[in-house]
């Protein structure tokens, strides 16, 4: 396992270097820079050419790359264009917002989606299954925006039961249990939303998956031999067809950390979908590289706990 | 039986699709060729009940609503319009804009131009003090602009270019260690020398003043980047000073009772972090006090119904445009570009957008407010056959397939638009059937705003639409002289380079007037851009706040007014 782990780590660093590689490329080929996205009437020439300077947007682009990673193997990811302040000081100040949220809809999801989609296989066809396709696939189709408002809408306007936006409450000070309390009382709607759009996929791959193993001949002989239907489905069935949930998990990493803008925005949740996209627009460049490694970073990362969850929970695996 | 019902449905279709296909094109009767103006909605719209204010136990907080800031709290270094309404309430300058956009004391509690219009002289205010006690005096003036034009200086303002301050340049360059033309007279009385007579400089004192002592302790000539440390924690001489700042949700502020028109009424402000789609909500349900929206009749209609909200409804500064590349041949003649114009119903591309009445199609490139406005000669009405007459006398004659040429020239036009934009989702359907009347081929390619300004920066198009944000100044010379800065259309005329250096130079207000009417006359008739319209914008400020009325212009944001409102 070691061994493994090693080789996978160094293969890691390996392709970090080429995707730092592609997206510097990528984003220093796309037409405007910072300063064009400003598109100010009273900006003169020279002024551009200063601020351009003093960005390092002038140098050729082998040269910048070079800056670049000479100075991120230092740990000086650069300045935001943007914010003006360092870049990992922005992400890391609006990430957590985003995780938190991520996290527990993610969380929620499992929690509600495996259930479902284990008894939607057992009892295929049946009227449960049906009904709980449907409302899946209701929830996969909804866009974003769409069940935010009706959800803003509903619980926070009409019936005034959750507040309409933002994270903690106006002018509020609150310290320790009564700002958490504060935080999840703001975080209900924008989780409920989240939830409702992961919850269908989930359960259809769980009720796949499930379904699939059911047909197993191994399924079959613990039946022939005359175990419970219970313990047939609970314990030999479920267990396997965790197997390709325990993988989504792992590659679900990235998408934690990265923001879901649509609803972020909509709930003026402070998180970094929003931001990131901003900094496209702008063409923030230290922040999109920073951010987009961080985000490959935890691609890779995610990649690897999936295939060792995978060789951990599935006994016919070998990591080689 | 089912193969024959669904045979039978087969045929069913097929024989509707058939039918369908039969009907012959009727001719539509000739449009009316003015679209319906309606009325504009404009102005102060006061609560019509405020009785119905759901707002309680805050009678000492007001809550405005905007977009999230950068968090850049510094009057050098601030870029985004929401970082802009915090520096202007935390800080401020020596001068300040009125309602109609002219220029008025601030701290200064004179100032006097010499003869020449070379020399700018302040006199401070006594007793100015920032908001933590500490004395404000002309080094902190001195300080602020030397900072500005300092070498390592990254923001946008521009004291070197556009003021022109004496001296600034050789200081940018490193070849002195001081600027010429800022001179400390005494404690309370300062100097500015310009390099030349420019009579918009005055709005560049309007800037707000940063304390010495904070700033500047660690600052020597080429080492200002330090001072990024400072912009989460700013320290100013404005209305309010900064308690908290939370990113991404609220900005937190308290009175300045140092401040020198007196400590504002009310004692706690908080700028909340709202989105587009839930500030209609949070201002009905009373959370935020204040916000804008977007002005359109369906937001109007329930505005006004939730009875205790006041409107404040003004024309934006600035206006939207359609630019062309004039340097491809077939925009290079004026008949053309009059044609485009007259063959294109504007209004209707307005009605479209914005429904009900709230923007003005133009034809100058200048907000009907501005004192230098001058409405333009030509209307240039939507006129289908005035425009195919201007065609004609151009030369492009209709070709067999019903798209005009002119010397194996075809008349076909790329359209660059940004996307997602709502007026180019407009703007593209009835330019398309517009143009196509005319014989004029009309295509468009979508792609994101910083790609669209990168290809027209290269001059790479031909047609697109944007939009300019306006200054009081009404100079327009780096859109539209010879080799101005921001001109992304190509257009030279020497006249009109001359007309914008005489406006510059020339102090007295109705001379300017005159020269300005010139310029607008020459941009009207010419047509440079094809002018599209100018819309409004809309503050919407709950009735429990006193003193707005008539303090929100285009020319005056709300922060300048802050001091003195007070909550019922």
């Amino acid at each position: 396992m070691t061994t493994y782990l090693g080789r996978r780590l160094l293969q890691m660093i390996v392709v970090l270097f080429g995707v730092s590689l592609i997206i510097f490329t990528v984003i220093a080929m796309a037409p405007g820079d910072y300063v064009t996205s400003k598109a100010n009437p009273n900006m003169t020439e020279e002024k551009k050419q200063e601020l351009r300077e003093s960005m390092g947007l002038d140098k050729p682009i082998v040269q910048r790359y070079f800056t670049w990673m000479k100075n991120s193997l230092k740990g000086n990811f650069g300045d935001s264009l943007k914010f003006k302040q360092p870049v990992i000081s922005v992400i890391n100040t609006y990430v957590w917002n985003s995780f938190l949220l991520a996290v527990t809809s993610f969380i929620a999801s499992l929690i509600i989606a495996i259930p479902i989609g284990v008894v939607s296989a057992t009892k295929q066809y049946s009227a449960i299954d049906g009904i709980f396709t449907v409302l899946a696939l209701i929830g996969i189709s909804l866009p974003a925006f769409f069940l935010g408002l009706l959800v803003i809408k509903f619980f926070a306007f009409d019936l005034k039961l959750f507040p309409i936006g933002g994270m903690t409450a106006t002018g509020s000070n609150y310290t320790g249990i009564q700002y958490w309390i504060d935080v999840l009382y703001h975080m209900f709607l924008p989780f409920l939303v989240l939830t409702v759009m992961n919850v269908g996929s989930l359960m259809r791959y769980t009720r796949t998956s499930m379904l699939e193993v059911i047909r197993q001949d191994y399924i079959r002989t613990a039946r022939a031999k005359g175990l419970k239907e219970a313990v047939v489905i609970y314990r030999h069935a479920f267990r396997n067809a965790l197997i390709p949930i325990v993988t989504i998990l792992g590659l679900s990493l990235p998408g934690l950390f990265s923001g879901a803008i649509i609803t972020e925005t909509i709930f003026a949740w402070p998180g970094i979908g929003k931001i990131a996209f901003d900094c496209l627009s702008t063409r923030d460049f230290p922040f999109l590289m920073a951010f987009n490694m961080l985000m490959a970073l935890l691609t890779l990362i995610g990649n690897l706990i999936a295939d060792v969850s995978y060789a951990l929970v599935d006994p016919r695996v070998r990591l080689k | 039986m089912k193969k024959r019902l669904i045979s039978l449905l087969a045929l069913t279709l097929s024989g509707m699709l058939i039918l369908g296909g039969c009907q012959k094109a009727e001719p539509q009767p000739e449009e009316n060729n003015q679209e319906e103006v309606s009325e504009a909605v404009e102005g102060y719209i006061p609560a019509s009940d405020p009785s119905l204010n759901p707002v309680s136990g805050r009678e000492d907080t007001l809550v405005i609503g905007i977009d999230a800031p950068e968090e850049v709290f510094n009057p050098l270094y601030w870029e985004s319009a929401y970082d802009k309404y915090v520096v202007d309430t935390i800080f401020e300058g020596l001068l300040t804009v009125d309602e109609e956009g002219l220029p008025i004391e601030a701290m200064a509690e004179k100032y006097e131009i010499s003869e020449d219009g070379l020399t700018y002289k302040f006199t401070l205010k006594d007793g100015l003090k920032f908001s933590d006690g500490s004395p404000l005096t002309t080094e902190d003036v001195a300080f602020t602009y030397t900072a500005a034009c300092d070498p390592s200086y990254d923001g946008i303002a521009d004291f070197v270019n556009v003021t022109k301050i004496k001296g600034s340049k050789a200081y940018k360059e490193g070849t002195a260690d001081s600027i010429e033309g800022i001179n400390i007279i005494d404690d309370k009385t300062i100097e500015f020398t310009l390099e030349e007579v420019n009579a918009d400089a005055v709005y560049d004192f309007t800037t707000g003043i940063l304390s010495k002592a904070y700033y500047g302790k660690e600052y020597s000539q080429g080492n200002l980047d330090y001072i990024k440390a400072y912009h989460k924690t700013p320290l100013g001489s404005g209305q309010y000073k900064l308690i908290e700042t939370k990113a991404g949700q609220e900005v937190v502020l308290e009175a300045n009772e140092n401040y020198h028109n007196g400590k504002p009424n009310i004692p706690n402000l908080i700028y909340k972090v709202t989105s587009t789609e839930t500030r209609m909500q949070l201002l009905q349900t009373g959370e935020i006090d204040m916000d804008m929206v977007t002005v359109n009749k369906d937001n109007v209609d329930a505005l006004k119904e939730a009875g205790f909200l006041d409107l404040h409804i003004f024309p934006t500064n600035g206006y939207g445009y359609i630019g062309m590349n004039l340097e491809n041949p077939k925009f290079q003649d004026i008949k053309v570009r009059q044609a485009l114009a007259y063959g294109l119903n504007r209004q209707e591309i307005v009605n479209a957008v914005y429904a009900g009445g709230f923007a003005d199609v133009i034809n100058v490139p200048q907000s009907k407010e501005s004192w230098a406005y001058y409405a333009g000669d030509n209307k240039y009405e939507f006129n289908k056959e005035k425009a195919i007459e201007l065609l004609e006398e151009a030369g492009w004659k209709v070709g067999d397939d019903g798209i005009r040429e002119k010397d194996g020239v075809k008349l076909e036009i790329k359209f660059t638009a940004t996307s997602p934009n709502v007026v180019n989702d407009a703007l593209i359907p009835v330019a398309k059937a517009n143009f196509e009347e005319l014989g004029i081929k009309f295509e468009a390619e979508q792609m994101d705003f910083n790609a669209v300004i990168e290809k027209v920066n290269n001059m790479d198009f031909e047609m697109f639409f944007m939009a300019w944000g306006l200054t009081p100044s009404p100079d327009a010379s780096n859109v539209f002289a010879s080799n101005g800065s921001q001109n992304n259309t190509g257009y030279a005329n020497p006249e009109l380079d001359a007309l914008f250096n005489e406006g510059l130079k020339e102090t007295d207000v109705e001379k300017r007037k005159e020269i300005y009417k010139e310029i607008y006359q020459i941009l009207n008739e010419e047509l440079p851009y094809i002018y599209l319209y100018q819309r409004r914008d809309m503050w919407v400020v709950n009735s429990r706040v006193k003193g707005f009325e008539n303090q929100i212009t285009p020319y005056k944001d709300y922060p300048a007014s802050l001091y003195k409102l007070t909550l019922e």
